[in-house]
């Protein structure tokens, strides 16, 4: 059994602030239930930077996941404003939004949505085709530690593989954002940390906005800071002075 | 009434799929609706018929003569196993009908004026029958007289045995011998220029030389008793007196072709239904399968709940029998409606005093159970498989669809096909079966409207051959009786006339083996260039200075191959008997003849330069002086114009050909709809989480339509020539069951026959195609994504 935790590891070193990407303010999203409605977000006011790592933190029916649809143009909200790089997203038309999402964001969700009938290669070559200055799929699947099994099928692939090719999807474009919900829901620990670490290597060595959803905690400490959430509202952001190397983390 | 928990649940999903089980519905419809309208047809017509033959009591036997005593009626009455004896005197006549420029012909018939009508009894549909006190009365039949719209109190001119009467119509009426009210020979009917009549026997007899004399019989002969030993007896008794070869219902033109619309009627009334049952089946199946495999969780989580697999199983046979249901509620509605709407184009072409249309009740039923049959076929192993899967096992959610490369991509083919053509042939491969199915729906489809453009390019292509091709003269005249080389040359004399063709035409019986048949046997000018005898290819045939050319059809019934000897019994005159070869075979398409170089049939019949008629084109200035002259000779019995048949042909295949094409082409749409649709459909449902992915990474909504569509793309390519094949078979079929003795088609197809049929498919393809990629507008990418596999 591998160490899950090595003594020593250097800090994530800190670095000064990238530009504003995201600019939120008083994002509300209401959704009618029935004859009730529900307030997912209620009045958000954020602002997140280039190459920053965010985790949001918090229960389930908190906002987390609304907030990260709404950031990365799958979903619109009800109230408010949010600007991407100065321009304004709030009431974009679908096309833009798509556009949007095909150049500047990558996605990572807890089941990896892989298309079954492409293997890891053509999976990630479905990006390349679309992108406008993407790497090579055989260089994302690298970064992703999996050089060896490009041409595999997903059914061929561990849980923990096919998420990396999941990453190495969301990355080959070079997007600024990662947007991850729940990237390690459905993974064991050692094959999670593999995951993030991907995920980390990408944030580090292209300055990638990460913004990861996550109910473990734990998780909080590979971030610049930690965004908590509850009943749609921001109840506190803790920054991290250090940020500690995901391969130091255990749970 | 309260509804059992399952019986709810089944309401609801049927709400949610109601799109695909009604286009399942639709096309098992289809199967269903031709095939309770084929047996209706023929229930109908057959029932019809039947009736009316007994009522009016059609004849078994039937004989036609020069001339014998009526004295001899009393003496066929002897002949064993003979019930019922008619004798009566016919003959032709033309017509001078105002406001037509051509004379127009008919038969006149006796009615016995000293005692009841045996056979044959009229059916009168309106006015009386004709008085024995008066002169010149006649019953007119009724097709004849609706194309004229004469009812009684109208006169008409006519020449009766060259004498020219005015006759009175005293009633309209129908008789069992004219259900197909047509010239003798004629493959459709021309109710403008050829009609039947009916005249008291003695002014009749009068009119035609005939007094105290009768020149055709009928004869009833008993249930049961065998009629050929009848056939041969009226034959003996008759030759003294001129008689013709004697013959039976199935040599008798109308009765005839009625069969033979009933035989093709039957080989129309299995072959389609199975076809469409067939394409049912795999849809309901595909469709079934698709929502088993979705409720996997729902089955298991029934069956830990303590339902049993039988209630489970039978929850989701439900879902078939709904489609069988509904099927066959549609089919049957369309069914009856279709029939109508043939038996009304049936009025045109045969008269009875009433064809209603029955509804084939057991047809009904037969086509619920077969439809049953193919949709509990379709879904029976869906079903086991869901029951048989133990709950703890079926709540696990099902392993990831596993892929391999492609064929084609291990061939090394699809280098540079891009990734939405790699998943289509991946999932193609990993689903054989459904893919089958899908593409043997659509070859089907495009294979379906392929048989009305056969029709419709077969009755171009005769139209062509028979009045182009050959026959180029303007008009062919017939005498009453044959006539002397002076006939020949009064005909050359009327005005107009610009080159004459005789010819000699005397009734024979041909027999080969135990085969034979009766026909005209014609003489021709060797070298003819009016009316020219063809082969299959539209090339001349040579007449032979002696033996037989014969229809390519009266081979195939005879047997017998050219250089093979038949015996000729001609049944005119001395009646000569000539044993000959057959030295060729010609291609017609309208009844069977023989052919023999003219100057040997003269020299068979010992006679001189006698004619039956002539071929004559005419100076088109001229033509109206013609027709006057014509109308005016009264050794003239009917004249046959070439553009006028022509342009009765085109209309009364018009009809039909629309019918049915309106009716195939509705098919195919339906089909190609319903397998796109269902394909389409299911298709979304299965790859919903990879479709959505697309749109999450950037894929604009037409990119992901493509990948969709690409599957699809692929089978239709892969259907379509297939199809053209399927519909070249189909056609060839249909041509062939409807290629009787009276009528035939030859089997031609034009590219753009084949051009509309994949054009149908391909758009109703695309329609279903857009119907279901706008589901694709509403699909919950979130909801599909977050999803447990």
């Amino acid at each position: 059994m591998p160490p899950l935790a090595p003594i020593e590891t250097p800090p994530v070193p800190a670095r000064p602030p990238g530009e504003v990407l995201f600019s939120a303010r008083g994002l509300t999203k209401v959704y009618a239930s029935g004859e009730s409605e529900v307030r997912a977000l209620d009045g958000v006011d954020l602002d997140l930077r280039a190459g920053e790592m965010i985790v949001l933190l918090g229960a389930s029916g908190s906002g987390k996941s609304t907030l990260l649809n709404i950031l990365g143009g799958l979903d619109v909200p009800t109230s408010g404003t949010l600007h991407y790089r100065g321009a304004e997203l709030t009431y974009a038309e679908e096309n833009i939004l798509t556009r949007f999402r095909r150049d500047s964001v990558g996605f990572i969700f807890q089941f990896y949505n892989l298309i079954p009938s492409l293997t890891a290669r053509e999976n990630v070559a479905l990006i390349t085709g679309i992108s406008r200055d993407p790497m090579t799929p055989e260089e994302s699947l690298r970064l992703v530690d999996l050089g060896d099994r490009m041409d595999n099928f997903p059914s061929q692939l561990s849980g923990g593989q096919q998420q990396r090719v999941a990453i190495a999807r969301a990355i080959v474009k070079r997007p600024e954002v990662l947007l991850c919900d729940e990237p390690t829901g459905a993974l064991d620990v050692k094959t999670g940390i593999t995951v993030l670490e991907a995920i980390q290597r990408v944030n580090l060595d292209f300055g990638t906005l990460a913004v990861i959803i996550t109910h473990n905690a734990i998780i909080a400490d590979m971030a610049d800071r930690v965004i908590h959430l509850s009943d749609g509202r921001i109840t506190e952001i803790q920054s991290n002075a250090r940020r500690r190397d995901v391969r130091t983390l255990a749970w | 009434m309260i509804l059992a928990p399952l019986d709810l649940k089944l309401l609801r999903d049927i709400g949610r799929m109601k799109g695909q089980l009604f286009a399942v519905s639709l096309v098992m419809a289809c199967g269903l609706a031709m095939m309770i309208m084929t047996s209706s047809l023929i229930l109908s017509l057959a029932s019809t018929r039947d009736a009316y033959y007994a009522k009016h009591r059609f004849g078994d036997v039937f004989s036609d003569l020069k001339r014998a005593p009526n004295a001899l009626r009393s003496r066929l009455m002897e002949i064993p196993g003979v019930t019922a004896v008619e004798t009566r005197v016919t003959g032709r006549m033309t017509l001078d009908l105002p406001g037509m420029l051509e004379p127009a012909d008919g038969t006149i018939i006796s009615i016995p004026d000293d005692r009841p009508q045996q056979l044959h009894q009229l059916y009168l549909r309106q006015g009386r029958m004709p008085d024995t006190s008066r002169r010149n009365e006649v019953v007119v039949g009724e097709a004849f007289a609706k194309a004229h719209g004469f009812r009684p109190g109208h006169q008409i001119d006519a020449i009766l045995h060259g004498t020219r009467e005015r006759l009175t119509i005293v009633g309209i009426g129908l008789s069992p011998e004219f259900v197909f009210e047509a010239r003798p020979g004629d493959t459709l009917p021309d109710n403008r220029r050829f009609g039947v009549f009916w005249m008291n026997e003695r002014e009749l007899a009068n009119a035609y030389g005939m007094d105290g004399a009768f020149n055709s019989v009928l004869i009833d002969v008993a249930p049961g008793e065998a009629t050929a030993p009848v056939l041969t007896a009226l034959d003996l008794q008759l030759a003294p007196y001129g008689g013709l070869v004697a013959y039976a219902r199935n040599d008798h033109g109308s009765a005839k072709r009625l069969d033979d619309e009933l035989n093709v009627l039957r080989a129309l009334s299995v072959a389609f239904p199975t076809v469409f049952l067939a394409i049912a089946a795999f849809m309901s199946s595909a469709v079934l399968t698709r929502l088993i495999r979705l409720q996997r969780e729902q089955i298991a989580q029934l069956k830990a709940l303590g339902y049993s697999s039988r209630q489970v199983g039978w929850h989701y046979l439900k879902f078939a029998l709904v489609i069988v249901l509904g099927g066959t509620l549609i089919g049957s509605i369309a069914g009856v409606g279709l029939g109508e709407g043939v038996v009304s184009v049936y009025h045109k072409f045969f008269q009875f005093p009433s064809l209603t249309f029955h509804p084939d009740l057991t047809a009904i039923i037969s086509a619920l159970l077969a439809s049953s049959a193919a949709a509990f076929a379709g879904v029976i192993g869906a079903v086991r498989q869901a029951v048989t899967l133990p709950p703890a096992e079926a709540m696990r959610p099902e392993p990831p669809a596993a892929f391999h490369t492609s064929l084609l991509e291990r061939l090394g083919l699809t280098k540079l096909a891009g990734p939405s053509f790699r998943m289509a042939m991946r999932n193609i491969e990993r689903r054989p079966w459904q893919s089958f199915f899908a593409a043997l729906g659509l070859a089907l489809a495009t294979g379906i409207p392929i048989v009305p453009g056969a029709m419709r390019d077969a009755i171009d292509y005769l139209m062509d051959f028979q009045w182009d091709v050959a026959q180029r003269q303007n008009v062919s005249v017939s005498l009453i009786e044959p006539g002397s080389a002076s006939a020949l040359s009064d005909m050359a004399h009327l005005p107009g006339v610009i080159s004459t063709e005789e010819f000699r035409s005397v009734p024979a019986r041909l027999r080969f083996g135990h085969q034979s048949r009766r026909l005209a046997v014609t003489g021709m000018v060797p070298g003819s260039r009016l009316s020219r005898l063809l082969d299959e290819s539209g090339t001349p045939v040579g007449l032979p200075p002696a033996g037989l050319l014969i229809s390519a059809k009266l081979a195939e019934i005879l047997g017998a191959k050219p250089g093979e000897m038949v015996r000729l019994e001609v049944q005119e005159g001395r009646r000569p008997v000539l044993e000959t070869p057959v030295q060729g075979l010609i291609t017609d398409y309208n009844g069977v003849a023989a052919y023999m170089d003219i100057d040997a049939l003269r020299r068979l019949m010992k006679e001189g330069r006698t004619i039956s008629g002539a071929h004559l084109t005419v100076d088109a200035l001229q033509w109206p002086q013609f027709l006057q002259q014509v109308k005016e000779s009264p050794r003239i019995a009917s004249l046959a114009i070439k553009n006028a048949s022509r342009q009765a042909f085109r209309q009364s295949t018009a009809e039909m050909i629309n019918l049915v094409q309106g009716l195939y082409f509705t098919f195919s749409i339906i089909v190609s709809f319903g397998v796109v649709y269902n394909s389409a459909r299911i298709a979304l449902a299965e790859r919903s989480r990879e479709l959505a992915t697309l749109r999450v990474v950037g894929f604009h909504h037409r990119e992901v339509a493509m990948v969709l569509i690409s599957e699809l793309v692929v089978l239709t390519l892969v259907a379509l020539p297939v199809g053209l094949l399927i519909g070249t078979g189909l056609a060839k079929g249909i041509v062939t069951a409807a290629s009787t003795e009276t009528v035939r088609l030859p089997f031609m197809l034009s590219a753009r026959s084949y051009a509309t049929a994949v054009l149908v498919v391909l758009m109703s393809s695309a329609v279903a195609f857009a119907v279901v990629s706008r589901g694709l507008r509403h699909l919950d990418l979130l909801g599909t994504l977050k999803a447990r596999d």
